[in-house]
């Protein structure tokens, strides 16, 4: 069963096209990754999902009900963790999840044990009556899923949710993320960290300019690009690097920079790796070590958009 | 029911807000008791008349001395002396240079009388009781040439006092502290429209606005919701520094609650439509605060709020009538000092009318807004 469908959906502000008809079948079960770097459509398609953007065309479908003539009922079954933290630091961890089930109307003990249900999932039950200004960055976005998930809905969104958390609370949302979907939840997961997405998403798209570029597992994704390989340099800390003589090599496609790390991404075919080395002793550049990597997802997405995730 | 939710959590977060809760209640009655205090002296109606000095000169043997001295003795008893003017003196000069506040001739002609500008209360009060003491004169000179044997009858009646006291009701008036807990109390009416200001548009700054516009309810549910949780809290507010005003203060709240509380609740209406209504017009946070912070010291100032404004004319005026901190006041006064239901009424839809151009303003820029 489809739990999100996609048809030719636009969004226009102004002259600027942010979502450029775009197709996306979401299957009940998965954790889908959604991968863009900044501006490229990502948000403003989940804000159009949710409900909070209107389009410009298109259509969107959740469990096959069109969401402009069923928003209710959309609405009803999605819950959305946005990636800014959207909870009241003057109101208790309770209060806070207690306040915005209600808003899905839930009344009396139902609602009593939906609030406690979300805070227990979320590792918050004994912090219950604590107010969130005295919570943990960690803390504060598990308050921040709690809230969305109270009402149980069929589709959770998450934006960021690891964003600025320490190690141990990554790792408890993560948990919690592989919980939800064994619980029977579908989850949409946008992240910049392209570890997080590869270890958790069962699918993935790969956004570009408000249209998906690729999509599929990640098998399929890293399949894409066979004719590929990335050569990691680590270079002596510091050095400056001339980043257009080296894309002049025959093969290389992309440069990208990393603090002392620079990563070449080149043709598969074309045997560089002589020419390579060599620029960097023209330049100057001392070499520490030198690696050929395995593709990953971050080869596929800086091979099809050019860019970092970061960027 | 998603309004009422939405209303409550509105008024128990603004409770847990303690810099909103003070600047809403100790604010007001703190300076209601300090200028109450301090400019107590501007709202007392009352005069206090010291000694009256009158200079007088007579006509040897004039018909009426044997008289005249009886009215002098007589009043003395009300604070009036009489000094005989010695030859040498000018009377009519020494009450200009201000040694007497009158001067007195009598002669067989009759009573002439010179009052002093400056004292010129003294000087009517000798006047007032020089015109009782010659109709008195006259009256019993006459009942002596028609009917001697009644003169003694109508002296007794007429007794030998020549001051009457009455009492004239006049509009009675606010005393300081009176005065002052209405000011306040309009005054941090209309201050509810800071936090009115920042209802919405809070919520976009804490994310939660996401949140709420997700949620399978109305945005008007939201708006509304809002509206109402502002409106009780500042309400509440109200009632708190009105209920302390009278019962620490000892304010003259009136004899009629339901008309008193209707001005107030209509002018915290006016208040909260107006932020909300502001903050719509005005894009930028910073923009909005300082609009609502100038209008409102503006119509503080020439409200009253901070010292009563009498008697303004012309420019002035217009501007004070413009203030709706003067006319929730005035209403007030109409209410309380003159049981005036009309004015109290009329206020009350003034206000009404004017929040609902406010929120219908509101309304339509949130209701073309994506999101809230």
């Amino acid at each position: 069963m489809n739990v999100l469908e996609i048809k030719n959906l636009t969004k226009k502000f102004g002259d600027f096209i942010a979502v450029d008809h775009m197709s996306l079948t979401i299957q009940e079960g998965e954790i889908f990754g959604l991968l863009g770097s900044n501006g490229a459509g990502k948000s403003t398609t989940i804000n159009m999902i949710s409900g909070l953007l209107k389009s410009n065309g298109g259509e969107i479908y959740i469990l096959g009900k069109n969401i402009a003539t069923h928003s209710k009922f959309a609405k009803m079954n999605i819950g959305i963790v946005p990636q800014d933290l959207a909870i009241y630091e003057d109101m208790t961890a309770y209060e806070n999840v207690r306040f915005f089930a209600g808003l899905y109307g839930l009344r009396g003990t139902e609602l009593r044990a939906r609030v406690e249900e979300a805070l227990e999932f979320v590792g918050l039950s004994d912090k219950q009556k604590s107010y969130p200004k005295n919570f943990s960055g960690g803390m504060k976005r598990r308050l921040n899923i709690a809230c969305a998930i109270a009402h149980r809905p069929k589709l959770i969104i998450m934006d960021e949710p690891t964003v600025g958390i320490d190690p141990q609370s990554r790792n408890y949302i993560l948990n919690s993320v592989r919980k939800l979907n064994e619980m029977g939840c579908t989850i949409i997961y946008t992240s910049h960290y392209m570890e997080e997405v590869e270890e958790l998403c069962t699918r993935i798209a790969i956004v570009d300019h408000g249209k998906v570029i690729a999509e599929g597992t990640k098998e399929q994704l890293k399949a894409i690009i066979t004719d590929t390989k990335e050569i990691w340099v680590e270079v002596k800390t510091g050095e400056p690097m001339d980043e257009k003589s080296l894309k002049k090599i025959k093969g290389v496609n992309t440069v990208t920079v990393e603090e002392n790390i620079i990563k070449i991404i080149s043709q598969a075919e074309i045997n560089n790796l002589n020419q390579i080395i060599q620029f960097f002793m023209n330049h100057g550049l001392e070499i520490r070590s030198l690696q050929e990597q395995a593709p990953n997802l971050e080869t596929v997405f800086l091979t099809l958009t050019g860019r970092n995730l970061r960027d | 029911m998603n309004i009422i939710n939405i209303a409550l959590m509105e008024f128990k977060r603004t409770i847990r807000d303690h810099r909103t809760l003070i600047f809403m209640l100790a604010f007001p009655i703190v300076l209601m008791l300090i200028l109450g205090t301090a400019l107590s002296n501007a709202f007392d109606n009352t005069i206090k008349i010291d000694k009256i000095h009158v200079l007088y000169t007579e006509q040897n043997d004039s018909h009426i001395s044997s008289a005249f001295h009886t009215f002098i003795k007589e009043a003395k008893r009300e604070n009036m002396y009489f000094s005989n003017a010695s030859a040498s003196i000018d009377g009519k000069r020494a009450v200009k240079q201000d040694e007497y506040d009158a001067y007195v001739e009598i002669t067989d002609q009759g009573i002439q009388f010179y009052g002093s500008e400056r004292e010129s209360i003294k000087a009517s009060i000798v006047e007032g009781m020089l015109t009782a003491f010659t109709d008195r004169y006259n009256l019993i000179s006459n009942i002596a040439k028609e009917k001697p044997n009644k003169v003694q009858t109508v002296m007794a009646s007429a007794g030998g006092s020549y001051v009457k006291e009455t009492s004239l009701q006049a509009d009675r008036a606010p005393g300081s502290m009176d005065y002052y807990a209405m000011a306040m109390t309009t005054m941090i009416a209309m201050y509810s429209a800071i936090s009115a200001s920042f209802l919405i548009r809070s919520e976009r700054i804490r994310n939660t606005a996401v949140r709420l516009a997700v949620a399978p309810i109305r945005k008007m549910e939201i708006f509304l919701g809002k509206i109402l949780g502002s409106i009780a809290i500042n309400f509440v507010c109200i009632l708190i520094v009105m209920a302390f005003s009278r019962f620490a203060f000892g304010a003259n709240w009136g004899s009629n609650p339901g008309m008193v509380i209707l001005i107030l609740f209509t002018e915290v209406f006016l208040a909260v439509s107006f932020g909300l209504g502001i903050s719509y017009m005005i894009k930028s946070d910073q923009g909005t605060r300082t609009i609502i912070m100038i209008i409102l010291q503006l119509a503080s100032f020439f409200g009253g709020a901070y010292f009563k404004i009498d008697n303004a004319q012309g420019f002035l005026k217009l501007i004070i009538d413009l203030s709706p901190i003067n006319w929730a006041r005035e209403a007030l006064t109409k209410m309380i000092y003159n049981n005036d239901v009309t004015a109290a009424l009329q206020t009350a839809a003034l206000n009404v009318g004017i929040a609902l151009v406010f929120l219908i303003a509101a309304i339509t820029a949130f209701r073309k807004r994506e999101g809230l």
